[in-house]
């Protein structure tokens, strides 16, 4: 046994220099998980700090914590690297040092071979050849056992076999719902798939014999200034923020929140939305819904159809949409069609454009483009004159296009300012809003520019500049954001009566039977006689805010308030159980 | 329904915030007066191309002198210099990249993937190894290759594994050779280069789990030596088998043997072999015609058994591939949505797939089946290379003397000194039957 | 001296068929490679970032083998506006325009910015502390000119056979591009 001094220091060393390696390499791989937290780009710490300064700008204090904090990191991340590269070559240079002691140590104590005699080598030799063949034989196996257990325990979702690949990438979608499916008429009047019912009136037929009263109300998970759509027993209702826009479905007789289904991942549609002012919000454009489908558009320009149990069966992106106070013109539907009124630009049509999509398919049947800024107003669809029209308004024009196409029918220049108030068909004519400026009574049997020609009469009373007026019969309400209801006879649109309600109103009016329903915007619920005389029929007081329009479906009365959903209805009905 | 807005700020920021229109500059640029001139962009040069041809170079020189130092001059020093040389130029300063161990799957991806051109640097860097071998051994694994030397740098103590579980432990390289060059073939990678342990060290920086793999081989590489060599190097499986017919072989004696034995234990790669055992008992004669006879047979049946178990494992080894993988987290997101944070590479990745789900979809169709060929291939490949082992070592070897297996051999040149014959050659010792120097 | 095995009979067997083998393996090695030398190329490769893929995800900085990622963003200066307000220095809607750490968007402090005339004002990368995490590429891009984008340099870049980043690109950005012209540089807005 050799042991001398030289074979005792080299082993020193060389223990020496594997317990440094041991140190620094303990070291590095120390800082590395410590530093994963401290990166100075992605640092928790420093994000909460700059939203509250992003609450509280002139927080001097706080902005010096935030420099001190962002230096701080820095100068970690650079002495980070410099000590890495350090620790490197500190285990090289010690790797080295240990290896040479060590293999000079080890040099020192190196035995000469001394081969002792083998009898049995040739049954060795055989022995040992068969022991490698089963040990092979193991190998294979383990290596085969491992291969079988990734291969059979993937979890892959794609399809395996080629029949099924085939079937994934053309799937049966590709194919088009025949329209004999599509809702009848009567299924359409019966339900409100719309913004301001079917044929955008504001009307229901069907009577609620007295005042109405709260039957249920839920709360709505996110924001959103679009007015409920009702088919069915569901209710239909959008609402989100710009970091996440949903679609909810509540339950008509009892207001359970059945489903909720965000919109997201829409193709093309980027991930950060532009900032939409809070009196529009992302969900200002009030769904639709064609029986089969249901669709909503938000203000980014994502639009979604979903199946009435949630899943969605498309998106599509549309934007990004340039409306200087967001975009809020609701849809429309008809039959298998759904039209979108996209008007942008602040001053000067900037794409503006009327789009016929495919509801069951999301493919663009028609596009229009409109020589318009952007408007606010919903477009209406009407049979008059034997055609099927879409009146749509802007500024300054009022356009009605054919359904089929969307090819012009007529226009004419009669609209100012921000157009909001959407169009009606009541009494035969069509009925735009300029607000503030004047009501019109329009005859939609025109072609090509009807300006000088199309107008029964305009009148500049008490005109609306949010709400949209309603009608009924040969009567037209409107309502001023003041709270002035006025009725005006629709064949002269002379003023039969005007009364103050004393609440600002935003939401538009609607008519329920022979009731004329007008929302306040702080909950009064006033309900007028829709008839040549004023009367008040009635007034409740809701606890919430409303901006949104009423619908009127399945006996009940359904309002959007900020934070609730409400469901009015005949006052002896029984108050449901609250979800 | 809206109200009225207050104008002017809200406009401003709105506006600067909503702009996302696409083609034209959305800032035009400016027209200077005070005389400013544009600075351009820096464009560092990338490393020449005459380099890369005197990186062939130095590689053919280093194997011209190993394959000299190995026969003409016998030199275990000479090679030890030039394998701190080779370590030095191939693995710290070129930083082990491109190296023949690599260079397979260049070339499979190259055959099979047409908008890849493989260099004619990785060629000859694939192929002079190979041709070398045929003539001269792994006269490559000896002096050139800078993983081998960095293996052979830390051999403190070896460890001698036993023969037989290093021969079955001999197939591993083989299959992590058709794993890479099923990768490379189908585009998803290199994987080879991905998990080589040693390239980190010569980059000085790598990921944790790299790195600390890199140093338990090296730590084991103190006891076991050559670990990766031996059980791992793909290009040391192909370089075995060219050793296998090559012309010249590494001898521990330089003339004869005289079977004296002191050799045995001088292969601290497990190499060494002893000669045949003489006169064979007929009775074992025929028990191993017979077993050769089964073994033999048994060869195409492990092949079809390889060829199912690998047609098993296609959609599992498909998902290493980015655009399988990305096809498989859209379907997952379609029906169970995972919610991820922003401007984070799944979400965007996801985000672009859904702007054209058909063309991810179709992809990773094409690929699939892909794999699915590929991964049935490797499977007969398997069983192919277990049943030629089971084969080989159901072989009487012919040998006479004491010398290193030819494939296993990694013409180190460390049994030479152990041999009375080299040392009477380099004068250290009279040969027998001379007088004693006096 | 050679060192050749002693001839004799059984030998001279194995010798034939491994000479035999050998010969069989030159020839198909040689067919192997002159029929990869007419699909190959004198040329050599290194990797480069497509500016027009690239998504801004961040992993350039992380992903890449060497400690400082060899990637760093490059300023096309004939594409910039050369705003007050840079989308890619400031934090998006800035406490005030100034250099102050809470205003500024790059985590490190690589972007330099000086006074050229009102109102413009230059942007400038410091390489050194650049590590390629695309915050200001991506602010550039959304809401400015692009001029700001991604590229290796090849004064650092190792040219690995398979790149670290590459694979794990989620806009498929990175190819090979000859060594000769290793830049795709951005010369126009998109």
């Amino acid at each position: 046994m050799n042991t001398s001094p030289l074979y005792r220091a080299l082993l020193r060393t060389a223990w020496i220099a594997g317990a440094f390696c041991v140190l620094v390499g303990g070291i590095m791989v120390y800082e590395h998980f410590e530093a994963a937290t401290n990166d100075p780009w992605k640092s928790p710490q420093l994000l909460a700090l700059r939203e509250k300064l992003a609450a509280d700008p002139k927080n001097e204090p706080l902005q010096k914590e935030i420099r001190q904090l962002d230096l701080k990191f820095r100068r970690n991340f650079r002495h980070r690297l410099a000590l890495d590269n350090t620790g490197a070559w500190l285990l090289l240079g010690g790797t080295l040092a240990l290896v040479l002691a060590a293999a000079k140590a080890a040099a020192l104590k190196k035995t000469l071979p001394l081969p002792q005699p083998k009898p049995d080598a040739g049954e060795q030799s055989i022995k040992l050849a068969s022991r490698a063949r089963w040990s092979l034989a193991g190998v294979g196996l383990a290596v085969a056992g491992c291969l079988l257990i990734i291969g059979l325990g993937n979890t892959s979702v794609l399809p395996g076999s080629r029949d099924a690949w085939q079937k994934l990438l053309s799937p049966p979608s590709a194919q088009e719902a025949p329209i004999a499916e599509a809702p009848v008429l009567a299924e359409f009047q019966a339900n409100w798939p719309r913004f301001r019912g079917w044929d955008g009136s504001g009307t229901a037929a069907w009577d609620l014999k007295t005042m109405p009263g709260v039957l249920w109300r839920s709360v709505i998970p996110a924001p959103g200034h679009s007015s409920p759509i009702v088919w069915g027993d569901r209710v239909f209702i959008s609402g989100g923020t710009t970091n996440r826009r949903e679609v909810f479905c509540y339950n008509a007789s009892s207001g359970a929140l059945l489903w909720q289904r965000a919109i997201e991942n829409v193709p093309g549609s980027p991930l950060k939305i532009p900032e939409t002012p809070e009196d529009t919000g992302c969900a200002a454009p009030t769904m639709a819904a064609d029986g089969r489908r249901v669709y909503a558009i938000f203000a980014n320009g994502d639009l979604g159809a979903l199946n009435f149990d949630g899943s969605v069966v498309w998106t599509k992106y549309l934007g990004p949409v340039k409306n200087p106070y967001g975009y809020a013109a609701s849809l429309a539907v008809w039959g298998d069609n759904l039209l979108i009124q996209l008007d942008q630009g602040e001053t000067r049509p900037e794409g503006s454009k009327l789009i016929s999509l495919q509801g069951g398919s999301g493919r663009v049947l028609w596009e229009r483009s409109r020589p318009v800024p952007a408007s606010w107003a919903t477009p209406i669809i009407i049979d008059a004159a034997g055609k099927t029209q879409i009146i749509t308004l802007a500024d300054p024009w009022v356009i009605a296009y054919t359904l089929a196409d969307g090819n012009e029918l007529w226009r004419a220049q009669l609209l100012e300012n921000e157009v909001v108030p959407s169009p009606v068909f009541a009494g035969g004519f069509v009925l735009l809003v300029s607000p503030g400026a004047k009501l019109m009574a329009l005859r939609p049997d025109g072609t090509g520019d009807v300006t000088k020609t199309g107008v029964a009469w305009a009148t500049e009373e008490n005109v609306p500049d949010i709400a949209s007026p309603v009608g009924i019969g040969e009567l037209v309400f409107t309502v001023t954001s003041g709270g002035v209801a006025t009725c005006f006879g629709a064949n002269d649109g002379k003023k039969i009566w005007e009364t103050n309600l004393d609440t600002e109103v935003q939401a538009s009016p609607g008519i329920l039977g022979d009731r004329l329903f007008i929302l306040g915007e702080h909950g009064a619920l006033v309900t007028l006689q829709a008839g040549r005389e004023l009367h008040e029929m009635g007034r409740t007081q809701l606890p919430d805010k409303f901006d949104a329009s009423p619908a009127f479906a399945n006996g009940h009365v359904f309002l959007r308030g900020v934070t609730n959903l409400y469901c009015l209805g005949a006052a002896d009905a029984k108050l449901a159980k609250q979800p | 329904m809206l109200r009225r807005l207050k104008f002017v700020g809200a406009l401003g920021v709105m506006l600067l915030l909503a702009l996302m229109v696409c083609a034209e500059q959305r800032f035009p640029p400016p027209d200077f007066e005070n005389g400013y001139r544009l600075p351009s962009a820096s464009t560092p040069a990338a490393r020449q191309l005459w380099l890369q041809y005197a990186d062939a170079g130095v590689l053919l020189a280093a194997l011209g002198i190993s394959v000299w130092l190995i026969y003409k001059k016998r030199s275990r020093r000479g090679l030890f210099w030039l394998s701190l040389f080779s370590l030095a130029y191939f693995g710290f300063y070129r930083k082990g990249c491109i190296c023949p161990i690599g260079s397979p799957q260049n070339i499979v991806y190259g055959l099979f993937n047409p908008d890849y051109v493989v260099p004619a640097t990785v060629l000859v860097f694939c192929f002079a190894p190979l041709v070398v071998a045929l003539f001269a051994g792994r006269a490559f694994c000896a002096g050139v290759c800078p993983q081998g030397a960095l293996q052979d740098l830390v051999l403190i103590k070896p460890v001698a594994v036993p023969l037989w579980l290093e021969q079955a432990l001999s197939v591993i390289p083989y299959l992590f050779l058709g794993a890479g060059l099923i990768y490379a073939g189908t585009g998803t990678g290199f994987v080879i280069c991905r998990y080589d342990p040693f390239v980190p060290f010569f980059r000085l920086s790598g990921g944790v789990f790299i790195l600390t793999a890199g140093a338990a081989f090296l730590m084991a590489g103190m006891f076991v030596g050559r670990p990766y060599c031996r059980f791992l190097c793909p290009y040391g499986g192909l370089l075995r088998l060219a050793s296998l017919v090559s012309k010249w072989r590494v001898r521990v004696t330089p003339d004869f043997c005289t079977q004296c034995r002191l050799c045995e234990q001088s292969c601290p790669f497990g190499a060494m072999r002893e000669p045949a055992p003489s006169g064979t008992n007929p009775k074992w004669l025929w028990a191993e015609r017979k077993r050769l006879g089964w073994l033999l047979a048994l060869l195409p049946v492990l092949v079809a058994a390889g060829m199912w178990a690998g047609s098993k494992l296609s959609p599992a080894a498909a998902q290493l591939h980015p655009a399988v993988a990305l096809a498989e987290r859209y379907t997952r997101q379609q029906s169970h949505p995972v919610q991820y944070g922003l401007m984070t590479p799944e979400s965007l990745s996801l985000q672009r797939a859904a702007e054209d789900p058909k063309a991810v979809l179709t992809a990773a169709a094409d690929l699939r089946h892909r794999f699915d060929l590929a991964c049935w291939l490797f499977g007969g490949w398997i069983g192919l290379v277990i049943g030629l082992k089971l084969v080989a070592l159901s072989v009487r070897p012919g040998r006479t003397d004491f010398e290193p297996d030819r494939g296993a051999c990694l013409a180190c040149a460390r049994c030479f000194a152990a041999c009375p014959n080299e040392r009477v050659r380099l004068g250290l010792m009279p040969a027998a039957g001379d007088p004693a120097p006096s | 001296m050679d060192a050749k095995p002693p001839v004799n009979g059984s030998v001279t067997r194995r010798q034939f068929l491994r000479n035999g083998a050998r010969l069989m393996t030159m020839t198909g090695l040689g067919v192997a490679a002159g029929a990869l030398a007419t699909r190959s190329t004198g040329a050599a490769w290194v990797w480069q970032i497509d500016p027009a893929k690239c998504l801004r995800c961040g992993n350039c900085a992380t992903q890449c083998v060497l400690e400082q990622s060899a990637v760093k963003c490059v300023h096309a200066y004939a594409v910039c506006g050369y705003c007050q307000l840079c989308t890619g220095f400031f934090w998006p809607e800035p406490n005030e325009l100034t250099t102050a750490a809470e205003n500024q968007l790059c985590p490190t402090a690589a972007i330099k910015r000086t006074y050229v005339e009102d109102p413009y004002y230059q942007y400038s990368i410091d390489e050194q502390l650049c590590i390629g995490c695309a915050k200001c590429v991506e602010g550039c891009n959304r809401f400015g000119n692009g001029s700001l984008f991604l590229q290796i340099r090849h004064d650092r870049c190792l040219n690995c056979n398979e790149c670290a980043i590459a694979r794990t690109c989620p806009g498929e950005a990175f190819r090979r591009v000859p060594v000769e012209h290793p830049y795709l540089l951005k010369t126009t807005s998109r």
